[in-house]
């Protein structure tokens, strides 16, 4: 088993040459700049994403279609550190990066239920493949043929088989009983985040000292927005929140969720969490704008995390876990950034919303 | 042989009338390769009809594959089925349907009545853990005062559930700790009966699904549940003996069916792709040359007034669109097999297959010379062409036969039977044999050194075929200055010199690179030249192709750029060669692993040393066979093929009624 400095010395000469090549604040406010899609879309082809959007006819370019094509870049990354990565890092590497085949079929789910709205002229499966992941040939979940049963029941036995195959089976009563979703992904949600933890867990040294760090890290706001989100806008009960969250994390303690679900303020829990989090009560004022604002905060957070990983000794799984997060997090900022040009929205309305702060 | 097929392009102007008629004609000859041409087509107005009747045609096709597979029979056309034509949809759909109100019925009944058995042994298993409790489970259901939950939950989130009741009185109990699943009884009072309900459905807790109506001890439900079982297998039986009737009643129906289905799909298919115009439609497609004047002759057979183009493609020049078909024979399938693993030949390319066929067994049996391991070699390959052991190998069937040929042969000239060498033939198998050659393990070094030799011939040859793709192509930059080019070629002449100047007088130096060092060229002038001109061949391709900027990214990185090529191209030709070496010490190796298998056996020739005879041989053919098998092909692949062939062809994949038609 390869680690230390004979481990990651090539991957980490890659992923730091591979971190330089992630957008800069400059670039980003060079993109912002662009006063439509389809400049935004020229801008970004003289960028390392110029590339993936190089094959593509100018006609072809919706903005669908071009997130598309960005999300490859991250998929390449993945792909990229995988490989190289030590042996005994790749299963959680391979963890982490099945989030994106969970969100492919949370969303292939989500299409077979609404299907019935759509447009009968476009086959349904064109109408999904433009917003999945592209995973490619790794995926485990028959996604075409998913959305070709035309319901969900059918679609869910296809998942026999999967790694999904458990939960599911645990999970398919109650979507048949109360006709929705909600049960199934949330527990496909815990599942993948206790084997992810799991992953890191099973690391050794300084490897798992990492990798709790940042995949705890991404954990805690993943745990606290379950939380807060449940007891706000889906009114559970204090046992289905603790339920419905996870016992362990990096800062966030199992003790701080208990104490929101059974009605602790949650204002405070936050600024005791992130001491830094000063203004933590304006996010409960308006729920529905705050909570997206809260979610950014804590998703700066990681960012933060994420960015210490490059400092001091760089012989552990944290450089390629933090390289990661901080490409999705940036493919996160380039979709809001394509979005509020398609919908002609202002500086002041999405600026907000990034994580690489431009200033207004 | 050494190339594709002759292809020739074909434009076909066909009247509205004869549509159907030209699209069997195109579909049933099994030699037209289908461009799309649906962009060539004026009408715009949205999708054709026929692209709702191909639609149409292939749900029916789906139906009846699904009533063949519901009665049990497989998908397959009628004996001597002929190329028919299209049949209205109207008809074939009632035909389908009244074949399948026979048996969707029973069909769905079958599957019904399988759920409702996999429901009670699912309720039965269910029952065993808490088989020993004698109370009634409706008592549980009715209590007044107690809320109970009986059920599975997913052993991880057991914890989380109690963690979850701290502020719910409660007892919880695991009635069956099962390491993924356990079943679990959770109880409280009734006055908290929404948190324990909130509480166990937010785990995930699954109540054992137990139907209102059972009443009684487990042990009498259990009863029950068994003798619903039993009726249920008893009407399973029932159902499928009926369904087998129906196979037989509709059995050469159904084959006819699909058949006429099929044809109806694959010529609605092929309409799609017809650019519409306004009377007329437009084909375009490939077809081998020698095939054409037999499709012409039926396609005007079939419609008198089609207009038909032939434009023939030449095989030089770029030929990217082209598709290829490849000409060879079937006792060559699976040397193509091998080839089209590494890329399928472009049209204008040589094709490999049959330099593979001399060079894959000749090189494999260098390396496995044994005459008995090479006739057991055959006697699989020819056990699994003709399918008699390990079926669906039949193609590795003849690879086998081939390359165990040749170890036959190269076993004559070591002299090894199966692993008897020298004076241990006399001493036990009892007669005289002398190698015919020479002995590898005795001649370690000569036999290293001769595999270099063979392996600088072989490269040579790569190159040249090389150029020769270069000068049918006419890509005179990579001829001249390609990895592959004259340019190359001289330098790795000059290499070898070097190279013989390295191994000196050493018995595994080349002796190809010593007659070449001998030639009366003034090699150390040369040697700079041609490294100049491998350093530099990116400028002049540019050179020669009209590329601007010649040099891209400064000066100084295109030199640096430029020496790396250098030095990657002189380790490339250096691990190339030296590459051939293991050809010489596989065949050594065999013999070395022979002689472990003798000092294992002993000496005395009793039971026991003919049994660790057999069963070393037996491991030398799996073991070693297949690693040799492996530096064979990794040879192909890395050393020679990566020298001249560059495949990137499309495949040819002409339209066909009957799927067993297909080209492999």
């Amino acid at each position: 088993m390869a680690s230390g400095v004979s481990g990651y010395a090539a991957i980490s000469t890659r992923v730091r040459a591979m971190y330089a090549d992630l957008l800069s604040p400059q670039d980003m406010v060079k993109l912002s700049d662009a006063p439509d899609v389809a400049s935004l879309i020229a801008a970004l082809k003289s960028t390392p994403y110029g590339k993936y959007l190089a094959g593509l006819k100018d006609n072809e370019l919706t903005p669908r279609r071009a997130i598309l094509q960005i999300k490859h870049k991250l998929a390449d990354s993945y792909s990229s550190v995988v490989q190289q990565a030590p042996e005994q890092t790749r299963p959680l590497i391979r963890q982490l990066y099945r989030y994106f085949e969970l969100g492919n079929l949370k969303a292939v789910l989500r299409s077979i239920q609404t299907v019935s709205a759509w447009n009968a002229d476009t086959p349904a499966w064109d109408r999904v493949r433009e917003v999945l992941f592209p995973f490619g040939v790794y995926t485990s979940i028959p996604a075409q043929a998913m959305v070709e049963t035309g319901n969900v029941a059918s679609a869910i036995d296809l998942l026999r088989g999967t790694p999904y195959e458990a939960t599911i089976s645990f999970a398919a009563r109650r979507v048949s009983a109360e006709q929705s979703l909600f049960p199934l992904e949330v527990a496909l949600d815990l599942e993948y985040w206790r084997k992810l933890w799991a992953e890191a867990r099973k690391l050794a040294g300084k490897d798992r000292e990492m990798a709790v760090k940042i995949i705890g890290s991404l954990l805690d706001m993943n745990n606290l927005m379950w939380v807060i989100r449940y007891k706000i806008y889906h009114k559970l009960s204090e046992e289905e929140l603790i339920n419905y969250t996870l016992p362990f994390g990096y800062r966030v303690r199992d003790e701080d969720v208990r104490a929101i679900a059974a009605g602790s303020d949650i204002a405070a829990v936050i600024s005791r969490i992130y001491p830094n989090i000063t203004n933590a009560s304006s996010f409960f004022e308006d729920p529905q704008s705050g909570l997206p604002k809260l979610e950014h905060a804590l998703k700066l957070q990681v960012m933060k995390q994420c960015n210490a990983a490059f400092v001091g000794d760089p012989f552990h799984i944290g450089i390629p876990l933090a390289y990661l997060m901080l490409s999705d997090f940036e493919v996160q900022d380039l979709i809001i950034l394509i979005e509020s040009k398609y919908f002609n929205l202002t500086n002041a309305e999405y600026r907000p919303l990034l994580l690489k702060t431009i200033p207004l | 042989m050494f190339f594709p097929r002759e292809m020739t392009e074909v434009e076909l102007i066909i009247p509205s009338k004869d549509l159907v008629a030209v699209a069997r004609v195109l579909s049933g000859q099994g030699v037209f390769h289908q461009l799309d041409s649906t962009y060539l087509g004026m009408e715009s107005s949205g999708p054709s009809a026929w692209q709702d009747k191909a639609g149409n045609y292939s749900a029916l096709e789906r139906r009846v594959q699904g009533m063949m597979q519901t009665l049990g029979l497989p998908e397959m056309y009628p004996a001597h089925a002929k190329p028919g034509s299209l049949i209205d949809y109207d008809t074939l759909r009632a035909a389908v349907d009244r074949v399948d109100e026979d048996v969707k019925g029973t069909g769905d009944q079958l599957i019904g009545e399988k759920k409702r058995l996999e429901l009670l042994e699912s309720q039965l298993r269910q029952l065993e853990p808490i088989a020993h409790v004698n109370y009634e489970v409706g008592a549980l259901r009715k209590s007044s005062y107690m809320h109970s939950i009986l059920g599975v939950i997913e052993a991880d989130k057991v914890e989380r559930l109690e963690t979850s009741l701290g502020r719910v009185p409660h007892v919880f109990f695991t009635l069956k700790d099962d390491p993924k699943k356990p079943i679990v009884w959770l109880l409280g009072p009734r006055s908290a009966s929404d948190n324990l309900e909130r509480a166990a459905k937010s785990a995930f807790l699954n109540p054992l699904s137990l139907p209102e109506e059972l009443n009684g001890t487990p042990e009498q439900i259990t009863v029950t549940l068994k003798q619903d079982a039993e009726a249920t297998r008893q009407k399973i039986a029932e159902l499928e003996a009926t369904l087998s009737k129906l196979a037989g009643k509709y059995k050469d129906e159904l084959e006819k069916l699909l058949w006429d289905v099929h044809i109806s799909r694959v010529i609605a298919d092929t309409i799609v792709r017809f650019g519409q115009l306004r009377r007329t439609y437009v084909v375009l497609g490939w077809v081998p040359t020698i095939n054409l004047d037999d499709l012409r002759m039926r396609l005007k057979q079939d419609s008198p007034e089609i207009l038909i183009e032939a434009i023939q493609t030449s095989r030089t020049g770029h030929h990217s669109g082209v598709p290829v078909a490849l000409m060879n024979n079937k006792w060559l399938r699976p040397i193509q097999d091998l080839v089209t693993t590494f890329g399928r030949p472009s049209y204008g390319e040589l094709d490999p297959t049959l330099l593979i066929a001399f060079s894959f067994p000749i090189l494999y049996g260098a390396m496995f010379g044994d005459i008995g391991q090479g006739l057991v070699l055959m006697l699989v390959g020819v056990l699994a062409h003709n399918r008699i052991f390990m079926k669906g190998l039949q193609s590795l069937g003849l690879l086998l036969v081939y390359a165990g040929f040749f170890a036959t042969v190269f076993g004559f000239l070591y002299g090894s039977i199966f692993g008897f060498e020298g004076h241990l033939i006399e001493e036990y198998l009892h007669f005289h044999f002398e190698p015919m050659w020479m002995s590898p393990l005795e001649n370690i070094l000569t036999i290293l050194g001769l595999a270099i030799d063979a392996g600088i011939v072989i490269l040579i040859f790569a190159f040249l075929l090389g150029l020769f793709n270069n000068i049918r192509s006419r890509d005179w930059a990579h001829f001249w200055f390609g990895h592959t080019g004259i340019v190359a070629i001289c330098f790795y002449f000059c290499f070898l010199t070097v190279l013989n100047g390295l191994l000196g007088t050493t018995p595994i130096a080349p002796k190809i690179a010593a007659a070449i060092s001998q030639l009366p060229l003034p090699f150390n002038i040369l040697t700079p030249v041609f490294a100049l001109g491998v350093m530099f061949n990116g400028l002049f391709r540019n050179m020669v192709e009209g590329h601007r900027p010649l040099i891209e990214g400064g000066v100084g990185m295109f030199f640096v750029t430029s020496f790396m090529d250098l030095f990657e191209g002189t380790i490339s030709m250096l691990s190339n060669t030296l590459s051939f070496v293991r050809v010489g010490a596989f065949a050594v190796a065999h013999g070395g692993l022979s002689l472990a298998i003798f000092s294992l056996a002993g000496e005395e020739p009793d039971l026991g040393f003919w049994i660790t005879i057999i069963i070393g041989n037996i491991f030398i053919i799996g073991f070693e066979g297949l690693i040799v098998y492996i530096q064979t092909m990794r040879l192909h692949y890395y050393e020679i093929l990566g020298k001249f062939f560059h495949g990137g062809g499309t495949r040819f994949e002409p339209l066909v009624l009957n799927p067993s038609q297909e080209e492999a």
